[in-house]
């Protein structure tokens, strides 16, 4: 692949965002990379380890408790993309500081760590506990707070969807966080974003990233029923990229904050579309699920070196 | 878990063979860049190559690895398979493996096994078969007619039974109903507790439980559920397990904790109509 003139970057080199400084500008996405510990093992004979020059896994999103996810089948695939109702599926947030968070420093993956919760005042002490564990480690370089998973039904409204209750989030785990990145997920499912995104830098976060998946639905026409039991899910892959897009510009241009931007990348073409607008760094996610060394390929493919080597 | 698995690689390979091996089933060679091992019961994943390739790979039982070459059994079920079945010599194949947990490697105190294979389920059990040939193993194959059954890949060791007799080659032998019900039949003849290991439909794989649970057997089982990333990532192919937590079960990815489990250790009743499991 000829990289374009105008990309001088080397998505491998450290990239400062906020108050950190991350190892690269290629991320795997939340719940498309499970928590940083899987995958270690598989080997390829380009790039070697999936892990290699990534800037960051951020992980499968973590909840005040454990939970078990939504009923089966969860996970559809479609021609152009998939749609998915995990439902959060994790091991909570105590067992997650407790356990995870110290294997993820000890085996030096660059972490950030996904957050949700069901009322903003409950990222307060979560963030609390994650940078009083994690004072002092290197690798784990800050959270996400998922303000956007369409699969959870608590609380029974789409609570990132509303400029106030973002703030109030990003208000609550600010003040925990003095020195570590601090992004807010959005939702893709409104007709604006840029405003939920002006909520959120005010209220003190350096990052966006955008998108979370589409709202979607798909019918099975032998039965005639949705082919998921919660009827409908997240729409992620392929077909979403040109929607990520344009959600990346709409909070790029009117809002002065970093972005990161996520949908549908799946080739180093398809992450360059994203730094042309402007973003920061990119996330990979169904592409990460179908090949572990999707975001590796892409970040080595990006090296300005790498078209002549 | 036992001894260390192989490492798993991500290879681009060749196809060298893709022929009918029965009336069902086809079998797929493909030649990779580079030795990879395997212990029977492990899978890949397996996709195009490059444009045009399926969102999710699939996942595929290794039946073989011999040298630098994997072979795979399959049937044409949608529209992945259709793809795989139009692969000619010399296309190029993505493949992810070996994946998850095998089937029990014997020893000396192992009890000498009932193997249970349906259909597709054969690629595992033929793949631990071979590698293990103790003399007093009952091996046991079940097909839909004597046409589906892949013959030529069966010795001796196999028993074979089919749902209709039709199709039988002269020479050969099949008991005609359900692969339990011929296995009923042998255990008759043979004394003596069993490792029972079984890969197939759902309702093979519970009426293989059950037999081995009434006698106070051990038991493995495959089980094949659909799946996304096949390495333990996305939480898209859990099934319910028993566990000490206070709901009394909890999910197990079957991509990486299995795709083979210990039978007793499976939520039957939870793992329900979702998963095909009418019998
Ligand atoms: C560990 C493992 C080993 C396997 N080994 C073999 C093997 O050796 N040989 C072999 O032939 N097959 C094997 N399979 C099954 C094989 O993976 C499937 O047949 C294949 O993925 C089907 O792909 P497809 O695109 O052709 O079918 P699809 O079009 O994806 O689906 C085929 C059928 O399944 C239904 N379906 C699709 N998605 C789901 C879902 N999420 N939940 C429930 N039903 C769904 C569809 O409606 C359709 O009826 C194995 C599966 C596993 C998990
Ligand atoms: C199976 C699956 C699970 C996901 N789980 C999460 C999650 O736990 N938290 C989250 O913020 N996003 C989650 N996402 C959304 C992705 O991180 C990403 O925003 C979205 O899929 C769009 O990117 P993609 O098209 O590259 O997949 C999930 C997506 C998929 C496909």
């Amino acid at each position: 692949m000829t990289l374009p003139i105008w990309w001088r970057t080397d998505p491998t080199q450290p990239v400062r965002i906020g108050p950190r400084e991350l190892p690269g500008r290629i991320w795997t996405a939340s719940g498309c990379f499970a928590y940083g510990l899987s995958g270690h093992d598989i080997r390829s004979l380009d790039v070697g380890s999936p892990y290699a020059g990534i800037g960051a896994v951020v992980t499968k999103t973590v909840t005040p408790q454990p939970r078990s996810g939504n009923p089966m089948p969860r996970l559809v695939e479609l021609e152009h993309g998939a749609i998915n109702s995990i439902g959060l599926e994790n091991v909570g947030h105590a067992e997650f500081v407790e356990a995870v968070l110290p294997a993820l420093e000890e085996r030096g993956v660059p972490t950030v760590v996904s957050l949700a919760a069901t009322r903003p005042d409950e990222f307060g002490p979560m963030c609390e506990r994650l940078a009083e564990v994690g004072r002092g480690f290197v690798h784990w370089h800050g959270v996400e707070l998922n303000l956007s998973c369409p699969n959870v039904a608590e609380g029974g409204h789409d609570f990132g969807s509303s400029p106030a209750t973002v703030a109030e989030c990003v208000a609550a785990a600010r003040p925990h966080l003095p020195d570590r990145l601090l992004i807010a997920k959005l939702t893709p499912n409104v007709a604006q974003i840029a405003p939920l995104a002006a909520a959120a830098a005010e209220a003190g976060c350096d990052a966006i990233a955008a998108i979370n998946t589409v709202l979607g639905l798909d019918i099975d026409l032998e039965t005639g029923q949705p082919v998921l039991p919660r009827r409908f899910g997240g729409y992620s892959g392929p077909a979403i990229r040109p929607i990520a897009l344009a959600k990346c510009d709409e909070i790029i241009r009117q809002v002065g904050v970093p972005v990161i931007g996520i949908g549908g990348i799946e080739t180093a073409d398809d992450a360059l579309r994203f730094f042309a607008l402007g973003c920061a760094a990119v996330q990979v996610g169904t592409a990460q699920m179908r090949d572990p060394f999707a975001a590796a390929r892409m970040a080595a493919a990006l090296r300005p070196d790498a078209a002549t080597t | 878990m036992g001894p260390v698995t192989p490492t798993p690689w991500d290879l681009t390979g060749r196809v060298t063979a893709n022929e009918p091996v029965s009336t069902g089933l086809l079998r797929l060679d493909v030649a990779l860049p580079r030795t990879v091992g395997f212990r029977p019961g492990q899978f890949a994943m397996l996709n195009l190559t490059g444009p045009g390739q399926l969102v999710f790979r699939r996942p595929f039982s290794i039946f073989a690895a011999d040298g630098e070459t994997m072979s795979f059994l399959y049937r044409v079920v949608g529209r992945g398979t259709a793809l795989m079945a139009a692969l000619r010599e010399g296309d190029a194949v993505d493949c992810l493996g070996p994946l998850g947990r095998p089937f029990l490697r014997p020893d000396a105190d192992t009890p000498p096994a009932l193997v249970l294979a349906g259909g597709v389920g054969l690629p595992p059990l033929h793949a631990w078969a071979e590698a293990h040939k103790r003399p007093d193993d009952l091996i046991c194959f079940g097909g839909r007619d004597g046409g589906d059954v892949p013959w030529s890949l069966l010795d001796d060791r196999w028993h074979v039974s089919v749902d209709r007799a039709d199709g039988v080659p002269p020479g050969r032998q099949a008991h005609e109903g359900l692969v339990t019900g011929l296995a009923t039949e042998l255990l008759a003849a043979y004394d003596g507790p069993r490792l029972v290991l079984a890969c197939g439909p759902t309702p093979l794989l519970r009426a293989a439980a059950k037999l081995a649970r009434d006698r106070g057997w051990p038991c493995e089982v495959s089980l094949e559920e659909h799946m996304g990333c096949g390495y333990g990532v996305c939480k898209g192919c859990v099934v319910p397990v028993l566990s000490d937590d206070l709901a009394g079960w909890r999910n197990a990815t079957s991509c990486e904790e299995g795709p083979v489990f210990d039978a007793a250790t499976l939520d039957w009743d939870r793992l329900g109509a979702s998963h095909g499991g009418v019998a």
